[in-house]
């Protein structure tokens, strides 16, 4: 017993078995991407390229710090303590807390770096969400802002339905608090990410190197994206009153909600345009091979690349890029999957099944994915359908997986027994 | 009359002075040029429309992201003044009072470029008989993506100007494909369909021109009046003269799109 004790010590002290220190990834498609080859460049691409990243790897651990030792710039707002709990290895504070909830919780399927590329990730359908874009689906804000604290909150309280993402209502809100808080710290430094590289294609000659002064990373890099993020508590879409013609509190086959949800289904196949993808059927099964944000980027680029690997290659510096881009699509990035468009009929709905969760759906649409709002797109504009209308298309959408098949006349898809 | 303390005299003296360098530089030319393909024209590929075809297969779609017409002239070439200090011609700046549209036609976007001004209104219309949507991928300006029913139309304001065209896809119909050109001033043109472009009223002197095109990206190689110029980023600095400045033929190698 005494001797094994001793020869697990002697293994700790001479490092056998001991982890290094986690180190965040660089966003290696945003990286790649940005950095096309221009001619008159004197050092080979892959150097030139790998100058850049250091650059924007040193920056990033000025601004963030480490995945055990986060910084928290006076500027981003975020809470230091907060961060500290989520952060880091799992371990007992000195009060025998435990800390590093980010990596007890969620590091195995959205990565030490926020990327959604956990240990897990790959074998996951939908692939958990990259924080790194800033883009979030589930919430209360206009389509293009931030998610407010309570959005994030929302949907680790009450998990993803139909998705891999579990609840984590038992948390105690505390801990809740603190892993809201990281999330919001790994998006805001992958945005910050993200606008280096932006600015590197866009600004940036070939012999300039990243300005480094405080006016730059703070004020002009920084501070949009902040901005953004404290504006979300504010950025609410206005919910309009329910009409009288609708009652929520009963079925949508009740007399009460019959002419509700007749308006209702003509909106979806008018005005609304939802046939459009979820099909006359609400199957699903209108346009099927649409990608969202994520996936969409990698398709995208995946496209040019392979373009231009069949054109000829005359230029080294193109030839590395291209080659680089091959391995950085097959090796840091998950293969792109489509996104079907929600099957309406099984009264599964991923952002919540409250009234008042698929009226935000509608309202803004799903940031992210390909589906559009109906409503204005912004506050003082004009959606495709009245504010007041949308909530007879949540009432017939909620009718959707009781109605009976036959009411779907020529449109109902073929089944098993049909063919018999 | 009361007498004028002699810092106000030193004052309208240099005033005057002021004013007339203004005058002086109050002198304006136009750009123009034109954009001719080095090459064999490429034929434009028919686009798969499986979506809503009994309106959209109606018309004959091909693809736009590269069209060269039989002279040769390349279309939707993306050309602006990229200082940011610019001095604006009043004359140029009332431009901005007009509407932009930005139709949903035939299942294309019409303009397939459209080019609109900070705080301009953009106005998103959908002239088909089908849903559309417009989901516009600003990177500045916050992204939009409105439903446009049939018949319908939609506003939008931009708040900023974007470093290089957004893109405007619709999600209903995957074939359709536009650009969204967002500048902060009048100082920006997209070549029409025989290869020219013009941009009007320029402050006389030195401006830097940025070059875009949806297949090459920045223009980084051109031919221009006969002499070939290497242009980091599609950058290149002319000099506008008060007669205007033709920049002539400006020759893009088929190379220049192989991506």
């Amino acid at each position: 017993m005494r001797f094994t004790f001793i020869m697990a010590f002697v293994a700790t002290a001479v490092g056998c078995g001991k982890t290094p220190p986690a180190s965040f990834r660089l966003n290696m498609v945003q990286a790649t991407k940005t950095a096309a080859p221009e001619s008159g460049m004197e050092k080979p691409w892959s150097s030139w390229a790998n100058d850049r990243q250091k650059q924007v790897a040193t920056i990033l651990e000025a601004m963030y710090g480490t995945p055990d030792a986060p910084v928290a710039l006076a500027e981003t707002g975020l809470d230091l303590a907060k961060l500290q709990l989520a952060a880091g290895p799992v371990r007992s504070d000195i009060v025998g807390r435990k800390n590093g909830l980010y990596r007890e919780h969620c590091a195995h399927c959205h990565g030490i770096s926020g990327d959604g590329m956990g240990p897990t990730a790959a074998f996951l359908n939908p692939y958990p969400r990259d924080y790194r874009p800033g883009k979030y689906k589930f919430k209360s804000t206009w389509r293009d802002a931030r998610p407010a604290r309570d959005d994030l909150t929302r949907v680790l309280h009450d998990g993803v339905p139909g998705s891999s993402m579990p609840s984590f209502a038992l948390l105690p809100p505390a801990k809740v608090d603190a892993l809201v808080e990281y999330v919001r710290y790994l998006s805001m430094r992958g945005e910050t990410e993200l606008a280096l590289y932006t600015y590197a294609e866009q600004e940036l000659g070939v012999d300039d190197t990243m300005p480094t002064t405080k006016e730059f990373l703070v004020d002009e890099i920084l501070t949009p994206i902040v901005e953004k993020w404290q504006g979300a508590e504010e950025a609410r879409i206005p919910i309009a009153a329910v009409p009288t013609t609708l009652d929520f509190t009963k079925p949508g086959d009740d007399p009460a909600n019959h002419e509700s949800v007749a308006r209702g289904r003509a909106l979806f196949h008018g005005d609304g345009g939802c046939v459009k993808c979820h099909g006359v059927t609400a199957l699903g099964d209108g346009q099927a091979n649409d990608y969202d944000d994520w996936n969409k980027v990698i398709v995208e680029w995946g496209k040019e690349v392979a373009g231009g690997l069949g054109a000829s290659q005359d230029d080294a510096g193109r030839a590395a890029w291209l080659h680089a881009a091959t391995d950085v699509i097959e090796g840091d990035a998950l293969r792109p999957r489509p996104i079907p468009p929600r099957n309406l009929r099984l009264g599964l709905y991923r952002g919540g099944r409250r009234p008042i969760d698929l009226y935000r759906r509608l309202y803004t649409g799903i940031n992210g994915a390909p589906m559009p709002g109906v409503g204005p797109s912004g506050p003082g504009g004009k959606g495709s359908v009245a504010d007041a209308e949308i909530w007879h298309i949540v009432n017939y959408i909620r009718s959707l997986p009781y109605e009976f098949d036959g009411e779907l006349g020529a449109d109902r898809p073929m089944v098993a027994k049909d063919r018999l | 009359m009361t007498r004028l303390p002699p810092l106000s005299i030193a004052a309208v003296i240099l005033a005057t002075l002021f004013l007339g360098d203004i005058v002086a530089a109050d002198e304006w030319g136009t750009i123009k040029g034109k954009f001719v393909f080095g090459g064999a024209p490429p034929s434009a590929g028919e686009l798969k429309v499986d979506k809503d075809p009994e309106v959209c297969g109606k018309h004959k779609l091909l693809a736009e992201e590269l069209v060269v017409g039989a002279d040769k002239g390349i279309a939707n070439v993306v050309v602006f003044v990229r200082d940011k200090d610019v001095k604006v011609n009043p004359e140029a700046a009332k431009a901005a009072a007009a509407k932009v549209t930005l139709d949903n036609k035939d299942c294309r976007f019409d303009p397939h470029v459209a080019f609109v001004q900070v705080g301009q209104d953009l106005v998103v219309k959908n002239s088909d008989t089908v849903g559309h949507n417009s989901n516009i991928a600003t990177v500045k300006n916050p992204p939009s993506n409105n439903l446009i029913p049939a018949g319908g139309e939609t506003a939008i304001k931009f708040t900023s100007d974007e470093a290089v065209p957004a893109q405007v896809t619709c999600n209903i119909h995957p074939w359709m494909k536009g650009w969204l050109v967002v500048r902060p001033n009048p100082y920006g043109a997209v070549s029409k369909a025989d290869g020219t472009f013009e941009i009007k009223d320029v402050p006389v002197g030195e401006v830097e021109l940025q070059f875009w095109h949806e297949k090459a990206g920045y223009l980084g190689e051109m031919t221009i009046g006969g002499k070939a110029e290497k242009a980091s980023k599609g950058r290149k600095k002319v000099a506008v003269a008060a007669g205007g400045t033709d920049l002539g033929e400006i020759l893009l190698a088929p190379a220049v799109f192989q991506k």
